[in-house]
C-alpha cells in the first residue's frame, strides 16, 4: 500500500515539478545564451495547462488504441523508473535483486513510446521521424549499458542499486577514480541522446521534418508526451547522480551538493545543446559505436583492473 | 477566467502560413522572434506543425490555386483557435485586388480575429497587435451597443 | 569581338530578316525582326556569338502582339532583344525550344497568358494557372473580361 504512494507523490508529482522546473532553467539559460529574455518561470506549467484545453484530433488512417495508448506507456515507464530510484535513494535497504536492470529497461520504454506513436500516426513524415528514433537507440544503448558496467564492477559485481549506494557511501563516490570520470562522461553524452536534444535531436527536428514524430499529436496525448519529456530531464540526472556521485542525502550539506550536481548536469545538458549543430543519422551511428564505445570499453577494463 | 483560459492566453503557439506573398512580411515576422523583439518572454512559440499551434497567422494575398489549401489547413487546427491576417495583402489583397488571380479578400473564406496593417509592419506592430488581441479575449467586448 | 563588330556581324549576315535596329544605349540593343527567322538568329547568338538566353517576354499592343527574346553577351556587356511582331489575326511563332531547351517554360508561360501558339513546342499546356481556369481565356490580354461570377474586383467593403 505505502508502495502506491510512493508512486504517485515521489514517482509522479515531485518528478513531473522537478522536471517542469528543470524544463525552464533550459530554455531561460538558452534564452540568456542568445542574449535575449526569456520566459517567465511557470511558462512550462502554462504549456502544459493549454494543451489540456485544446481538442484532440484522431487522424484517419491510424490504428486509434495505438494512437491513444502510446503516450500512456511513455508515462507510466517514466512513473515507474522515478518510483524506483526514490525508494532506492530514500531507503538503500529497500533494494532487491535486479532492481538496476529493471531501471534499465524501463528506461527505453519512453523512447519506445515515441517510436509507437510515431509509427501508429498514419503520416510519412511521422514513420521518418520514427525510424530515425530507432537508428538513435541502436546507437547509444551499448555506451550506456558499458558505463553502468563500470558502476557495478566498483560495487563489487552486484546488480542492486542498494549496494552500488552503499559501496560509494563506505568508499566515495565512483566519479572520482579514473574509470568513475570517463564512465560519467560517457553516460552524460549518452543521456544526450536518450534525450534527444541537439546534436541527437535528429528524430524530431523542426525544421526538417516538420516536427517529425509528434506531428499529428494534439490536446491531451502531446500534453503526456511534453510532460514525458520534461519528467525524463530529471529522471535522468537522478539516475546518473545515483550511479556515479552517491545519490542524493538529505542531511545538511550533502542535500546542497546534491542540487548543485543536478543544476550542474542540467547546464551541462544546455551548454551543449546550444552550442552544437544537429548531426545526420550516419554520424551519430559513427560516433557512438566509433569513439565514444572504445572510450567505454576502456573505462570497463580500467575499472576491471581497480583504477 | 478560469486557470486553462489563463494559461491559453499566456502559451499562444504561432503556425505561418504564407498564401502567395512577396515574403517581405514573411521576414518581419521572422523578425519578432529574434534577440530584438523577442516574443518568446511571452510564451509564444514558433511550431512546425499545425495540429500544436493555437494562432494561425497569415500573409500574401490569396491565390486562387491556394484556396482549397488555406481551407484544409484551417480545418486541421484544433480548437480553440485564432486567425491574424498580417500585411496589407491578407487585408485587403492589398496591390493585387484587381487582379485576375486574386478572386477574394481573405475574410471571406476564414474568420479573422486581428488585422494587423503595414507593407510590412513593423516587428512592434506586429506585438502590439497580438497584445490587443489578447487583451481582447481577457475581456471581451460586447458586440452592437445600441 | 567587340561591341561593334559583333552587331555588324549580326547586320550582315540576316540583312533581309531585320526590319530594324535600335541602340538604345552602350549596353542595351532592340533588333526588330521577321518572325519567320527567328530559330535561324537564335542558333546564330546562342551558338556562334556565345550569348546566354535570359527570358522571353511579350506584350500585347494595341493592333499586334510581340514577343521579345532577351540575350546576353558578358564579355562586352551588351544585351540583346530580338523583337518579333506578330499581327492579332495570326498568333503563331516558331518555337526555339530546338535550339536550346530552357525556353520549354517561358513559351508555355506566354502561351497560356497571352494566347501566341508556339509551333513545334514538345508539350504545349498551361504551366501556372489553376485547374479549373477556363480554356481560351487569356488573362493579360487588354480585352480580358472576368469570368468568375464570384470575384470581388474592388475593395470587396
Amino acid at each position: 500500500m505505502i508502495y502506491i504512494l510512493y508512486m504517485f507523490v515521489f514517482g509522479f508529482l515531485l518528478t513531473a515539478v522537478i522536471g517542469l522546473f528543470a524544463s525552464w532553467i533550459d530554455r531561460k539559460l538558452t534564452a540568456r545564451f542568445q542574449y535575449r529574455q526569456g520566459p517567465p518561470l511557470l511558462q512550462p506549467l502554462y504549456d502544459i495547462l493549454k494543451l489540456l484545453k485544446k481538442e484532440t484530433l484522431i487522424p484517419f488512417g491510424a490504428p486509434k488504441l495505438t494512437f491513444l495508448a502510446a503516450p500512456l506507456f511513455g508515462l507510466i515507464g517514466v512513473t515507474v523508473v522515478s518510483t524506483v530510484l526514490w525508494v532506492n535513494n530514500i531507503n538503500p535497504q529497500r533494494t532487491f535483486m535486479g532492481d538496476l536492470i529493471v531501471v534499465i529497461y524501463f528506461l527505453m520504454v519512453p523512447s519506445l513510446s515515441i517510436i509507437l506513436g510515431g509509427f501508429a500516426s498514419g503520416n510519412p513524415l511521422a514513420s521518418l521521424g520514427a525510424s530515425r528514433e530507432l537508428k538513435l537507440i541502436l546507437g547509444y544503448e551499448l555506451p550506456f549499458i558499458l558505463a553502468i558496467l563500470v558502476a557495478v564492477i566498483h560495487a563489487d559485481f552486484s546488480i542492486r542499486l542498494g549496494d552500488i549506494l552503499e559501496a560509494q557511501a563506505r568508499n566515495g563516490a565512483i566519479a572520482v577514480s579514473w574509470s568513475g570520470g570517463l564512465a560519467l562522461l560517457i553516460a552524460v553524452i549518452c543521456m544526450q541522446g536518450k534525450l534527444a536534444l541537439v546534436p541527437f535531436d535528429i528524430p524530431e527536428a523542426e525544421t526538417e521534418i516538420a516536427h517529425g514524430v509528434l506531428i499529428e499529436y494534439s490536446g491531451v496525448l502531446l500534453a503526456m508526451y511534453k510532460l514525458m519529456k520534461n519528467m525524463l530531464l530529471f529522471v535522468l540526472p537522478f539516475f546518473i547522480i545515483i550511479i556515479y556521485m552517491g545519490g542524493l542525502r538529505v542531511s545538511g550539506l550533502h542535500l546542497l551538493y546534491g542540487i548543485l550536481e543536478y543544476v550542474g548536469l542540467v547546464a551541462v545538458i544546455t551548454v551543449i545543446r546550444n552550442t552544437n549543430p544537429r548531426l545526420r543519422v550516419d554520424q551519430i551511428m559513427k560516433f557512438f559505436w566509433g569513439p565514444v564505445t572504445i572510450l567505454a570499453i576502456v573505462a570497463v577494463l580500467l575499472a576491471l583492473g581497480s583504477y | 477566467m478560469g486557470i486553462l483560459d489563463t494559461a491559453f492566453l499566456k502559451s499562444l503557439w504561432v503556425f505561418h502560413l504564407s498564401t502567395g506573398s512577396c515574403n517581405n512580411c514573411d521576414i518581419e515576422i521572422l523578425d519578432c522572434l529574434t534577440p530584438r523583439y523577442d516574443i518568446e518572454r511571452f510564451g509564444m512559440q514558433l511550431v512546425g506543425s499545425i495540429k500544436h499551434a493555437d494562432v494561425l497567422l497569415v500573409t500574401g494575398s490569396v491565390n486562387r490555386k491556394c484556396i482549397p489549401r488555406i481551407k484544409r489547413v484551417y480545418e486541421q487546427m484544433p480548437e480553440p483557435r485564432l486567425v491574424v491576417a498580417i500585411g496589407e495583402c491578407a487585408l485587403s489583397r492589398g496591390a493585387f485586388m484587381h487582379s485576375y488571380n486574386c478572386p477574394v479578400p481573405l475574410d471571406h473564406l476564414l474568420p479573422v480575429d486581428v488585422y494587423i496593417p503595414g507593407c510590412p509592419p513593423k516587428p512592434e506592430a506586429i506585438i502590439s497587435g497580438l497584445v490587443k488581441l489578447i487583451e481582447q479575449k481577457q475581456s471581451p467586448v460586447d458586440e452592437v451597443k445600441e | 569581338m567587340d561591341r561593334q563588330e559583333i552587331l555588324q556581324s549580326i547586320k550582315d549576315r540576316f540583312a533581309e530578316e531585320i526590319v530594324s535596329v535600335f541602340e538604345k544605349s552602350v549596353k542595351r540593343v532592340y533588333i526588330e525582326i521577321k518572325p519567320g527567322a527567328i530559330i535561324g538568329m537564335a542558333k546564330y547568338i546562342f551558338q556562334d556569338l556565345g550569348a546566354r538566353f535570359n527570358i522571353a517576354s511579350g506584350v500585347d499592343g494595341r493592333n499586334e502582339m510581340e514577343v521579345l527574346y532577351h540575350f546576353t553577351i558578358e564579355d562586352n556587356n551588351l544585351v540583346i532583344s530580338l523583337r518579333a511582331i506578330l499581327p492579332k489575326t495570326k498568333l503563331e511563332i516558331d518555337s526555339i525550344t530546338s535550339v536550346f531547351a530552357a525556353a520549354h517554360w517561358i513559351e508555355r508561360e506566354i502561351h497560356e497568358l497571352l494566347g501566341i501558339k508556339f509551333i513545334g513546342h514538345p508539350q504545349l499546356q498551361r504551366l501556372l494557372l489553376p485547374e479549373n481556369w477556363p480554356e481560351g481565356v487569356h488573362p493579360l490580354r487588354k480585352d480580358y473580361e472576368e469570368w468568375d461570377p464570384d470575384a470581388i474586383r474592388d475593395r470587396g467593403v
